[in-house]
Order: C-alpha cells, then structure tokens, then sequence
C-alpha cells in the first residue's frame, strides 16, 4: 500500500472513531441522567455545590490569608472533582457498556475517551461559572486563565491514565473499585487541594512534590493568583505520569478486552 | 466478497480450566449466500459467532472479512437494557454512520413495536427485543447478516417480512434449530467437536445433525 493509501485509512479510521466517541456521548448522558433537563442540571450543579460547601467552611473557618479562602477551596475543589469524577466511575464502566462490545467498532479506549470528555466538559462550565461569580463579586479575574485550563486538562489526562488501570484492575479483581473508592478519598489530603507547597516545612515540600496532582493544583493557582504566592511545579514530571499510566493502562485494557467474555 | 476462516482455533482459560471450542475451523462464506450452521447446546455456537463477527479474536488462525458483516444478532447484543428501543436505533444508527431519522422510521415500521418504541428495552419481551434487534440490523444494511440461536420471531407477519427481507442479503444463521435453517438458509453446516463440516444439500446437514 502507498502513503497515501495508508493515510485515507487512518483517516477513515479516526472518523469513524470519532463517530463513535460521539455516539457513546449521546448515550452517556441518557442512560446517566435519563432524557430530564434536571439531569443534566445536575451534572453541573453536583461539583458547583460541593465546591461552594467546601469553599465556606474553609471560609469560615480559617485564619485570613493573602487571598481569600473561599476562592482557593472552591476553583481547588472543582480541579479535584475531575480526578475523582473520572476515577470512581471508571470502575463501573466497562460492565454498564458490555452489551455495546457487540459492535466492532465500539472499543474500551472509547468507553473511556467518551465518558472523559463529558466530566471534563461539565467541570470546565462549572469552573466558568464559579470564576464568573467570583468576578461579579468581588471583581477578581484568574491572572492566567491559560494556565488553569492546562491544569484542567492535565489532571483530566492523568486521571484517564489512572482510570484505565483502575477499570483494568477491577475487571481483574473482585471488590477492587472500593479500594479505588477509598484510595480517591485517603488521597484528598495528599492531592494538594488544601495546601500551596510554599505553606509546608522544607522536609514536607520535597514529599508532597513527588505526588503528580500536587503539581496541578499549584499550576491551577498559579494561574488564579499568580504573583501572589511562589508557584512550584514541574509539568515535564506530570507529562511523564500521565504517558506512563496512559501506556500501561492501554496495555491493561487490552488484556481486558481479550479475557472478558461477552455472555 | 466473502467472509473466510482458515483454520480457526480458540480456547479460554476459565477457572484455572483450559477449555478448547474450535479446533481448526474452517470455511468459506460468499456474498449472498444463506448458510445455516447447526450444533448442539455447548458446542461453541456463540463463540463461533462472536469470532465471526470480530468482536472476539481467535486464538490462532484467520478470519478474513471482506464484506461487511452485522454485529452478532441475538436476543440483547449490541443493545442497552436502561434505553428506549428509539435510543438504542438512534445509538446504533451513529456508531454505523447511518441517518439517525431515516433508521428510526425504518425500525418503527418493521417491528410493530407500537408505543414500546419509547420504552425501555427491559419492559421488552424477548419477541419484542428479537425484533427490534433484526428491524435495526437490517436497518444498517449489511452485505451479511450473523444471527445467533432460534429467533422469537416464528410464523408471525413480522417472521415472514424478516424471511423475504433477507433473501437479498447474505445470512449466517448459527442456531440448534433445524427447522430454522431449512426455512431460511440454502446450505448448511454442522459445528461438532470444534470442527465445522459443509453439506451442499440441506437434507444430508439435518441428518448428520440428527445423528449426532
């Protein structure tokens, strides 16, 4: 075959793959949230809620600081939600889309990509919204929207990576997605969400660097608060994090696909 | 254009137990054609179904597919128990790149679902589902329909408009009932111990299938 014959086919593949991407979207959303306009309401309205609950207690409850708590808990939570949004459904994934396996060209990758991109879009309107509110009252804009919104995509890419091995992991083993569950809630403090790395003693600091969310979260504030505090990250370590787990969880999710039966 | 397996072999490891379904199958379907392949309950029907339908690989040999082939038909593949009959041909419509409307009004008109089409598919009985599955395979338009096990369909005016819809097209029945096959098909082949045998004639199929 030629190159450019080679090429109408990868082409023709990468429509299709996207038709389907599509698809599983469209059929996402109905089976998650029924054909009800609440439904969707309440894709926003459940990271928006928790967010804002999080924000005021840590408003209410912690000392003063350079920049207000409420921000900081509330744009850190929405960050937050998309790690654990996308991981504590990627155990489920594989057993509600089974029956859809049927179709050749429906793989695992795309049960994923499609229920990615719905959490990734919902918690990026939800950070919208937020931020908008923030500017309406107290007439703060982020410093660099460009960097939030690569720390929305990255965390989202490193938890895809994470939640490929997840879902791999509970196909193999029974009971594994409450280890996974209990994982995502034992790491919220770990995650970097309620902490800037400047606020930790110099031998905490180098530790919390070694955790790859970490990074994210001063990226996020960097961006949100900038020259306000000192910003400490390394996004070569997290691009490291996310191309690992994306090889070994496709890999996995390959080994899946072979050993599931269908019936 | 024609579906090929040159000498098929799979086996799974379930339970610590290695478990051999085919064992060098072979064969050799043309565009059009309507074969029935019979075998007895546990002699690797659905299997060999799923391998022809490439939604499973085989463990050793090649399935060469050079038409285009429908998704296994059964009484639930391909389809999502919590969505409407509409939803699951919208769903299926998209992913085969077909007019979502246009399949639609094609399934609402083939499979006298009536009001069920807007329910969900487990308030479906299984003539209901068999018949929603077949209306939006044919829908699609394959060169080759794959369809697995006895259909619910029987002597019922849907049953007939399903016959004479699929003698234009290929068909690849995989079922334990003779009667089936000698209704539809017009060879036939007998899947025992892992091996597929071919009969020209469908009489001498049934007979050997009999035998067994």
């Amino acid at each position: 075959m030629n190159a450019q014959g080679e090429l109408a086919l990868v082409v023709r593949g990468a429509r299709m793959q996207l038709r389907v991407i599509g698809a599983l979207i469209i059929r996402e959303m109905h089976t998650r949230f029924g054909r009800h306009y609440m439904g969707y309401i309440w894709l926003y309205f459940e990271p928006l809620l928790l967010g804002v609950c999080i924000g005021l207690i840590h408003a209410w409850r912690d000392r003063p600081m350079t920049f207000g708590p409420f921000e900081f808990h509330a744009v850190g939570y929405i960050l937050f939600f998309v790690f654990r949004g996308i991981l504590n459904r990627a155990t489920m994934a594989i057993n509600m889309n089974r029956p859809l396996l049927y179709h050749r060209s429906v793989t695992l990758p795309d049960v994923f990509f499609a229920r990615h991109v719905i959490e990734f879009l919902s918690c990026t309107g939800v950070m919208l919204a937020l931020l908008f509110g923030l500017f309406a009252v107290n007439g703060n804009l982020p410093e660099s929207p460009i960097k939030m919104a690569l720390a929305m995509i990255m965390m989202a890419l490193f938890s895809q990576g994470l939640a490929f091995l997840a879902a791999a992991l509970a196909a193999a083993v029974e009971g594994a997605e409450r280890l996974v569950h209990a994982l995502t809630y034992l790491l919220l403090p770990a995650s970097g969400l309620f902490f800037l790395v400047e606020w930790l003693p110099e031998w905490l600091e180098e530790m919390a660097l070694w955790i790859p969310t970490v990074h994210l979260f001063e990226l996020l504030r960097d961006g949100q608060f900038g020259s306000r505090f000192h910003a400490q990250y390394d996004l070569a370590y997290v691009w490291g994090w996310i191309m690992i787990t994306h090889l070994l969880g496709l890999a996995a999710l390959r080994i899946t696909r072979a050993r599931i039966g269908l019936e | 254009m024609s579906l090929e397996l040159v000498d098929v072999h799979k086996s799974y490891v379930a339970r610590g137990t290695h478990k051999v379904i085919l064992r060098g199958a072979s064969g050799y379907f043309a565009r059009g054609e309507r074969v029935g392949i019979l075998g007895r309950n546990g002699s690797g029907k659905s299997t060999l179904v799923r391998l022809l339908g490439g939604v499973e690989a085989p463990t050793s040999g090649q399935i060469r597919r050079n038409m285009t082939i429908s998704w296994p038909i059964g009484m639930a593949a391909g389809f999502q128990h919590m969505l409407s009959g509409a939803d699951n041909a919208r769903f299926i419509a998209r992913i085969y790149g077909r007019s979502v409307e246009r399949t639609v009004e094609f399934v609402e008109d083939f499979a006298e679902l009536g009001d069920y089409m807007r329910m969900p598919l487990m308030t479906y009985s299984s003539g209901m589902r068999s018949r929603l599955a077949l209306a939006v395979s044919l829908a699609i338009d394959f060169d080759c329909y794959l369809v697995d096990e006895a259909l619910a369909v029987g002597d019922t005016r849907f049953g007939r408009a399903f016959a004479e819809r699929i003698e234009r097209s290929g068909l690849i029945l995989v079922s334990h009932s003779p009667a089936l096959v000698r209704k539809l098909c017009t060879r036939a082949a007998v899947l025992d111990q892992g091996r597929i045998t071919f009969y020209d004639d469908i009489d001498e199929a049934l007979a050997t299938y009999h035998a067994l």
